[in-house]
């Protein structure tokens, strides 16, 4: 028996083929756009939902669209706005007054929100859990002594000691929201998977890892309108997976790699954002380690590598350049920092006066992905024209963040670092302070007039101080030349063009209530 | 006596596949454990101190000794429990029973499509060796073996996703709705056969040719049976015994191995929850989520080993003669 299929059975089969597929169309992910809906792209599933204990912007950015807090942030700013309080007045440096709009009520049949609510919310940040263990974001309420109640919807917020960065690190983000004391008290551990709010909108779904769905709460009450009826979250671990689900039109709105901006915005219904981040991606030495206990070793690093080179090759040319620890939308921002240009000659002289004028050579430990690769070889580069013979040690991102442990970074000699910014300077400084050597300040730099000036800019209430301190903190940085600055990072977005997206200023944090439809 | 023999057969493979599972758990929890990195690390980020790490390793059991959590594992296994979620405490088994069905899905259809292809592409080829289409059919699956399933996967993603627009990108279609499955399911079941169609079409062209050179087949030809009788009743049986060997070891290999095409298909599989689990050490998942592909693995291949003692008469004679294992 053999198969010999005639012209005509050719001609006919490829004629069914094809009427099937016009028969099926297009499938129904690619259907026309839904205004009453859409469809983002996040970068992981939802891991906790309980404010107090989340896991990164991810989780938050639902919880803020689902629980309310006294304040919250405006859309596309740092300032924020009046939320789930009718009125909220700073009494005193340690005293915060409040006063809630009346009619605020939980999903899920939980009641009204009380001004016991609030205290619950806050007073769990600074007493330890069901299993006696402080919450992972204890640290945001560390200036809190307590709440008191003075009636049903009103209370006082009492602070140990002045806390200015109170209202952008804790009221109005995460560690502000209010959650109902009688649903945590009935959900026990189920209030990480289970979000109870008062909120513009309700997570109607999360089936993990494919999709959270967010629908407007029709019973909601406070000043912050949700624009989409419906928001639909599926996490795409994949960069290239998701620009591929965007062209195909089955989401609206996802974070993509600058670079491929411009043929993103080829595709005649998208529309590209650009916002330059308040990250901080900087490398430098342990100084604790020689040679690089010795500053003009330190000095001869910063003068032999081409931060703009490393711009250009490792970002496009698109990022911009850092010269000092906080982003010019931050408070603090040091406009006049020195540009260190690179100059061979002087890091040379450097190295001679400091005994090596032949070089040495050292280990640069990075996080291993495409860009602190492309970075790493540059810096390799760079001072392999002084002499110094750089190792790359790219390591695995888990392996890589346990270096903030159990004292591990004592090891490392050079290291290429990125962290992500808050909004208020405080939080960015902290990280810099002899406290944190043996955590997170790998660089192992102690000062103790920086740690100083942290303190204090962290209880000092007039902006315009405020200002002048971080200033002078960050030309501390400088002085010790242990930290390079490379970029602040700069984030976009992809998503069609009749919708606007409620980014925050950071970028990792986005307002599903300020998502809108976008106007001519 | 038979009987007896294929009982001591039966009992030797499924001891050896329960030390085969528990050495496989034993040696990946030391090996987790080996890595730098652990969950509070990356639960707690940037903000972690000291003591919240600390707090964090108590609650998930980290701290105790790695031979009191390797009994404490199979202690919980006995009882149907695969521990929890470090991260949201969700139940390990139910994560993992969400995900198998879609690595199962996608792993059994690539491999219905690859036999499907592969075993007429090897018939053909061994039906006219050294010919137009054995040259056809070679060139094409060397062709398929070496294309990388990931450039297979994004190439079908552009053509059909984002030119054509026939086939989603994105998940495994809606839960209830079999169509939608379906639609989902055809990407990366073809991204995944296409290695498989090469692979089998080889395997299967050496094992049809070996035989077709035997002198039993040179008696069948003087008898005057035609080609094609010889090739689909008396070669292809003995001939696929090696495949149907490579095929059982080859599921199981999809069905952990399937990780590239869910990353890159967002399939939420076994594989992906394993890879994700991974880069966030989330070591209950891991160990859930490897135990039960483990499993599978040995599972599948005890099956494919006790059919080719059924399909093969040499085998089946041998055991049933009572001339041991």
């Amino acid at each position: 028996m053999t198969f010999n299929p005639t012209r005509r059975q050719v001609l006919v089969g490829g004629a069914s083929l094809a009427t099937i597929v016009a028969l099926g169309g297009v499938h129904p992910a690619f259907a026309g756009a839904d205004r009453a809906k859409i469809t983002v792209r996040v970068e992981k599933d939802l891991s906790n939902l309980d404010p107090a204990n989340r896991s990164g912007p991810i989780d938050l950015n639902v919880i803020w669209s689902v629980q309310q807090g006294l304040i919250s942030f405006k859309p596309g700013s740092t300032e924020w706005e009046l939320d789930a309080a009718e009125e909220l007045e700073q009494v005193s440096d340690t005293e915060i007054r409040f006063k809630l709009r009346s009619g605020l009520a939980f999903t899920g049949g939980y009641g009204d929100l009380t001004a016991e609510d609030v205290k619950f919310s806050f007073e769990r940040f600074i007493k330890p859990d069901a299993e006696g263990k402080p919450v992972t974001y204890a640290k945001d309420w560390s200036s809190l002594d307590r709440v008191e109640v003075t009636a049903p919807l009103e209370g006082r917020i009492i602070l140990k000691n002045p806390a200015p960065a109170l209202y952008t690190i804790a009221l109005a983000d995460g560690s502000g929201r209010i959650v109902s004391k009688k649903a945590f008290e009935a959900l026990g551990k189920d209030i990480a998977t289970k979000l109870i709010g008062s909120g513009p909108y309700v997570l109607k779904e999360w089936t993990p890892r494919e999709q959270f769905v967010l629908e407007i709460n029709p019973d909601y009450k406070g000043p912050i309108k949700a624009h989409f009826h419906q928001i639909v979250g599926k996490p795409i671990g994949e960069q290239k997976t998701a620009e591929i689900a965007f062209k195909s039109g089955e989401i609206d709105f996802t974070a993509i790699d600058p670079e491929n901006g411009k043929s993103l915005a080829a595709l005649p219904d998208a529309s590209i954002t650009e916002i330059p981040a308040i990250d901080y991606v900087w490398f430098g030495p342990n100084i604790e380690k020689a040679p690089f206990d010795d500053i003009r070793v330190r000095q001869a690093i910063r003068y032999a590598v081409d931060i703009d080179a490393i711009l250009q090759g490792a970002y496009s040319g698109l990022y911009p350049r850092a010269d000092a620890l906080l982003a010019p939308s931050l408070l603090g921002h040091w406009k006049d920092a020195p540009v260190h240009a690179r100059d061979l000659e002087k890091a040379q002289a450097l190295l001679a006066e400091a005994g090596h004028a032949d070089g040495f050579k050292t280990k640069l430990t990075i996080e291993a992905n495409a860009r602190y690769e492309a970075i790493a070889q540059i810096i390799q580069a760079n001072l392999a024209e002084v002499g110094i013979e750089v190792e790359i040690e790219a390591l695995e991102s888990a392996a890589y963040w346990a270096l903030g442990e159990n004292d591990a970074s004592k090891d490392l000699e050079l290291s290429l670092i990125k962290f992500n910014g808050k909004f208020d300077p405080g939080f960015q400084t902290q990280w810099f302070t002899s406290a944190q050597v043996g955590q997170w300040n790998w660089q192992r730099w102690k000062n103790a007039d920086f740690d100083a000036l942290h303190e204090k800019g962290g209880v000092t209430v007039d902006p315009a101080e405020r200002e002048k301190i971080y200033i002078e903190a960050q030309k501390l940085l400088d002085e010790s030349a242990a930290f390079i600055w490379i970029t602040h990072n700069l984030n976009a977005f992809a998503s069609r063009k009749w919708l606007k997206p409620g980014v925050l200023p950071n970028g990792n944090n986005w307002l599903y209530t300020a998502f809108t439809q976008a106007t001519a | 006596m038979r009987s007896a023999s294929l009982q001591i057969h039966l009992g030797f493979k499924l001891a050896t596949a329960a030390l085969a599972v528990a050495g496989s758990v034993v040696l990946l929890m030391a090996l987790t454990r080996l890595i730098p990195g652990d969950p509070a690390t990356v639960i707690l980020g940037s903000r972690a101190t000291p003591e919240a790490v600390a707090a964090l390793n108590a609650r998930i059991g980290l701290d105790k000794p790695l031979i009191e959590q390797v009994f404490s594992f199979f202690g919980k296994v006995a009882s149907g429990d695969l521990g929890e979620d470090v991260f949201n405490g969700r139940p390990v088994l139910s994560l993992v029973l969400n995900a198998l069905p879609n690595t199962a899905a996608v792993a059994v259809a690539a491999m219905l499509c690859a036999v499907a292809l592969g075993v007429p592409l090897a018939l053909f080829s061994a039906r006219w060796p050294g010919g137009k289409t054995d040259r056809m059919v070679a060139f094409l699956s060397v062709g398929f073996i070496s294309t990388p399933s990931f450039v297979v996967s994004v190439f079908l993603l552009m053509v059909f996703s984002v030119h054509l627009r026939w086939f989603p990108v994105l998940g495994a279609g809606e839960s209830g709705d079999l169509g939608d499955q379906l639609w989902h399911l055809v990407l990366p079941t073809a991204a995944l056969a296409a290695g498989w169609v090469g692979y089998i079409a080889r395997l299967l062209r050496s094992s049809l040719l070996e035989i077709l050179g035997e002198n039993h087949v040179r008696t069948l030809r003087a008898y005057g049976v035609s080609e094609t009788k010889i090739l689909m009743k008396y070669a292809l049986k003995p001939a696929i015994l090696p495949t149907l060997a490579v095929l059982g070891m080859g599921f199981g290999e999809l069905l952990g191995g399937a990780v590239f095409a869910e990353v890159i298909f967002n399939r939420p599989g076994l594989g992906s929850l394993i890879y994700d689990a991974i880069r966030t050490r989330n070591y209950p998942v891991v160990q859930g989520g490897v135990f039960v592909i483990v499993m599978l693995y040995v599972l599948t291949n005890l099956v494919a080993d006790l059919s080719q003692s059924l399909i093969d008469p040499r085998e089946r004679a041998r055991l049933t003669s009572g001339r041991g294992h």
